[in-house]
């Protein structure tokens, strides 16, 4: 059987990838994804450790957090569609009005 | 009693005449006089009628209503306290502004004057104050119309507000009163924080005491010693007695503002401005005599309070000595009224301070005739003298205006304290019984009243020269000037009420003869049994403010006990009497030798330099101007800078650093999202380092 470190690693792996996407992409839809990415590494956080504990919990937790995804891609484009309406972009650094 | 139901109708007639002078004073003949006449006459009729009612042996404390209702520690009332001393005092100003309205039916509507519902207004509002405040039954009420009567001189001193001098004489007699009260409202507010009442006298419901009065609290806690629920004494940390000595002082201090007495006298000669009918109601009946009244109606306060009661009397045999002497070298007429008024009331304090209760009141009836007297006189002859007040300009107007002159003349007499006229009795009680009490009182209170008594005898000789001088000057010799020669003749309107107030003025003092009536032994001193009530009406223990109880107080607390020096009651009482009367005389005489002969000439140059300094009234103005423009302008310039500087200086310090500080923290909100997650991301590491390192995973 795989460790449950391995599960880990790759979550973190993950994780690092979309926090990376977010820190240096100006597209918002890359934005997006790597938001995507970030939540599923979370994802595998949850189910390795309910394999590691022998229950349901996590998985279930997941089950919930892939729901949340998808509410937050619709609401997410919804933002970018209006974004691409006032800016004629969807380059998040262009967009800068809201601010002092 | 029916009487004490329609009694509040005294205070609220000349109120309404007040509201119909000034609303429809214009549409009335007269312009609005009538409803003033009408109103005081009113009020005097009310008032020998409660009077009656008094002297039949009833009294009257009633609350009539209660502005606060929930607070049971705190009642704030109007009420109506009629005793002997009310009952009195409500005569005395009915009279006065019954005839001083009928004075300014020549003084004023014949002169031709404008503004007359104005006027009127104002002597209807200034009446119906001094009522309310002579049957205030608490303190609080008493102040308030106090500021009444403030207000009234205020507007009445600056009638004519299109000259110079009025509205500035009104502003100061305004200022000056107003200081005095500053001191008085702290006392009043003194008065409530310690004793939670500001009753005069208590309040009984079938011979139960329902509500305690504050000078009875404080009686019982001087007397008695119970200091329980009097409040205050913990907080200031004094004693009882010296913690009532600063309230009745501070309460003084509106007395002294008010009936104008050394330091804050300022402000009465300036008064002169004002109409003389006015003046008349000042100086005799309601302003002055305001402050006079209320150490007289709150007696059982300052009984208690050897240290109030010394002050009393020293500031006041002071006043009468200063006064007196600035009186002495005035050139016009109601000048050398006003400082006799100063002086007069200097006299009454002096009696109040050396417990003569019933000396202080007698003086302030008898001084209520006869100066309003004087100043209807003076008023008689600015009208004859088309308005020159100089007296150097008079002369002679004796056989021209002969009822001004002989009503002048009684006024005088009695000023001047001359047997038979009403000021020589009273004056002589007022001066005995300094001297009795000076001698009977052991320590620095009998001192003081020896000092008093000593200043207050000087000033008789002073009294009668400078109101001889007045009247050899205005009255006797050759005429000075054309008009003195043509006097504009005066009508009934003016006759009339000089006419009453002379008969008055030399018969008023037969009230309280107790010299003729302690040498013959008959009970003439009407006027002490008045105060003391009849012996089986039972008052005295229901109100506490009798004589007796104030003469066992003094005995009591303070020690003073009269002493005959000089061959025992009788040989004192004949010594002090002659004394005075040798000095008024003196004086009288002196005067007559001086400014008696047909073409008198101005002898107070021979004095030089004292008369610089009488004629600028000891630069008592001066001085206090300097002390508004030296000392209080800077010091209040130096705290504005304090406070612009430093509390707000700290204040805005505050608020710039936060401004400050702001401008520049703002700028990491740069409206670029990926800036945001940097530094969301950043926060996240540190706040993991930092967990780290406290929580030790490495």
């Amino acid at each position: 059987m795989i460790p449950a470190e391995t599960y880990l690693l790759l979550s973190a792996a993950i994780f690092c990838i979309g926090l990376f996407g977010i820190l240096t992409r100006r597209n918002a839809l890359i934005f997006l994804m790597s938001v995507e990415l970030m939540l599923n590494a979370a994802n595998i956080n949850l189910v390795a450790f309910s394999l590691q504990h022998g229950n349901l919990t996590g998985q279930v937790f997941s089950l919930f957090t892939m729901a949340l995804a998808a509410a937050e891609v619709a609401i997410g484009i919804g933002i970018i569609l209006v974004l691409y309406r006032n800016f004629t972009d969807v380059d998040v650094t262009k967009a800068t009005t809201m601010r002092w | 009693m029916a009487a004490f139901t329609y009694a509040p109708a005294i205070v609220l007639l000349p109120f309404v005449s007040f509201l119909v002078a000034l609303f429809a004073g214009d549409r009335m003949p007269k312009g609005g006089a009538l409803a003033g006449i009408t109103a005081t006459g009113g009020s005097l009729l009310l008032s020998i009628w409660v009077a009656l009612t008094v002297a039949g042996g009833s009294v009257h404390n009633e609350i009539l209503y209660q502005w606060t209702t929930s607070v049971e520690s705190l009642q704030l009332n109007f009420g109506l306290l009629l005793d002997p001393l009310s009952a009195l005092m409500l005569l005395i100003v009915c009279l006065i502004s019954f005839l001083v309205h009928i004075f300014s039916l020549g003084y004023m509507n014949d002169e031709g004057e404008t503004g007359l519902p104005r006027y009127y207004a104002g002597l209807g509002l200034f009446t119906a104050s001094m009522l309310g405040f002579v049957v205030a039954n608490n303190l609080l009420m008493a102040f308030m119309f106090f500021e009444l009567v403030g207000l009234c001189s205020y507007l009445l001193i600056g009638f004519w507000f299109r000259e110079d001098g009025p509205p500035s004489a009104a502003k100061k007699a305004f200022l000056v009163t107003r200081f005095g009260d500053y001191f008085f409202l702290i006392g009043v507010v003194g008065i409530f924080a310690t004793f939670g009442t500001g009753l005069f006298a208590p309040i009984t419901e079938g011979g139960e005491v329902v509500a305690e009065s504050f000078p009875m609290l404080a009686e019982h806690a001087i007397v008695d010693g119970e200091v329980e629920g009097i409040a205050m004494l913990e907080t200031v940390g004094m004693g009882p007695q010296a913690w009532f000595t600063v309230l009745g002082l501070l309460v003084l201090g509106g007395v002294i503002g008010k009936s104008a007495q050394f330091p804050l006298h300022t402000w009465l000669p300036d008064a002169m401005e004002g109409p003389t009918p006015v003046s008349a109601l000042i100086h005799a009946a309601t302003m002055v005599a305001a402050g006079v009244y209320l150490v007289a109606r709150m007696y059982g306060f300052y009984a208690i309070s050897p240290t109030a009661l010394a002050v009393i009397a020293l500031v006041g045999g002071f006043t009468a000595l200063f006064a007196a002497t600035m009186g002495l070298v005035k050139q016009e007429i109601k000048q050398v009224l006003a400082y006799s008024t100063i002086s007069q009331y200097g006299y009454m304090m002096l009696a109040l301070g050396s417990g003569g209760y019933i000396a202080a009141v007698f003086h302030l009836t008898t001084h209520a005739v006869f100066k309003a007297l004087l100043f209807l006189g003076a008023g008689s002859v600015i009208i004859a003298m088309h308005h020159n007040e100089n007296m150097w300009d008079m002369g002679g107007l004796k056989d021209r205006m002969p009822v001004t002159y002989w009503t002048f003349l009684a006024g005088s007499l009695a000023l001047a304290g001359i047997v038979p006229f009403a000021g020589f009795w009273s004056k002589d009680e007022v001066l005995y019984e300094a001297l009795i009490h000076g001698f009977g009182t052991e320590g620095g209170l009998g001192t003081a009243y020896l000092a008093a008594y000593a200043m207050g005898l000087l000033a008789v000789f002073f009294t009668g020269f400078y109101t001889f001088r007045m009247v050899y000057l205005t009255f006797h010799g050759d005429a000075r000037s054309d008009t003195a020669r043509d006097p504009e003749p005066v009508h009934w309107n003016v006759k009339g009420p000089l006419t009453v107030l002379g008969i008055l003025a030399t018969t008023i003092g037969f009230i309280n003869m107790a010299p003729v009536a302690k040498l013959t032994g008959a009970h003439i001193d009407f006027l002490h049994k008045w105060l003391t009530g009849p012996e089986e009406g039972g008052w005295p223990a229901l109100l506490s403010t009798d004589l007796h109880h104030y003469e066992e107080l003094l005995h009591e607390v303070p020690h003073v006990d009269p002493a005959y020096p000089l061959g025992g009651e009788i040989g004192t009482l004949l010594a002090s009497a002659a004394v005075s009367l040798g000095l008024a005389l003196a004086g009288v005489l002196v005067a007559r030798s001086l400014y008696g002969g047909a073409d008198p000439v101005e002898h107070t140059d021979k004095l030089g330099g004292l008369k610089t300094l009488l004629m600028h009234n000891y630069y008592q103005d001066e001085y206090q101007v300097w002390l508004a423009t030296g000392v209080t302008h800077p010091l209040a310039r130096a705290m504005d800078k304090f406070d612009q500087g430093v509390v707000d200086g700290v204040v805005n310090g505050v608020s710039s650093v936060s401004l400050f500080g702001g401008s520049r923290i703002r700028r990491i909100q740069s409206g670029v999202v990926s800036n945001y997650a940097t530094l969301l991301t950043l926060g996240l590491v540190l706040l993991l380092a930092a967990f780290g390192i406290m929580g030790g995973w490495f």
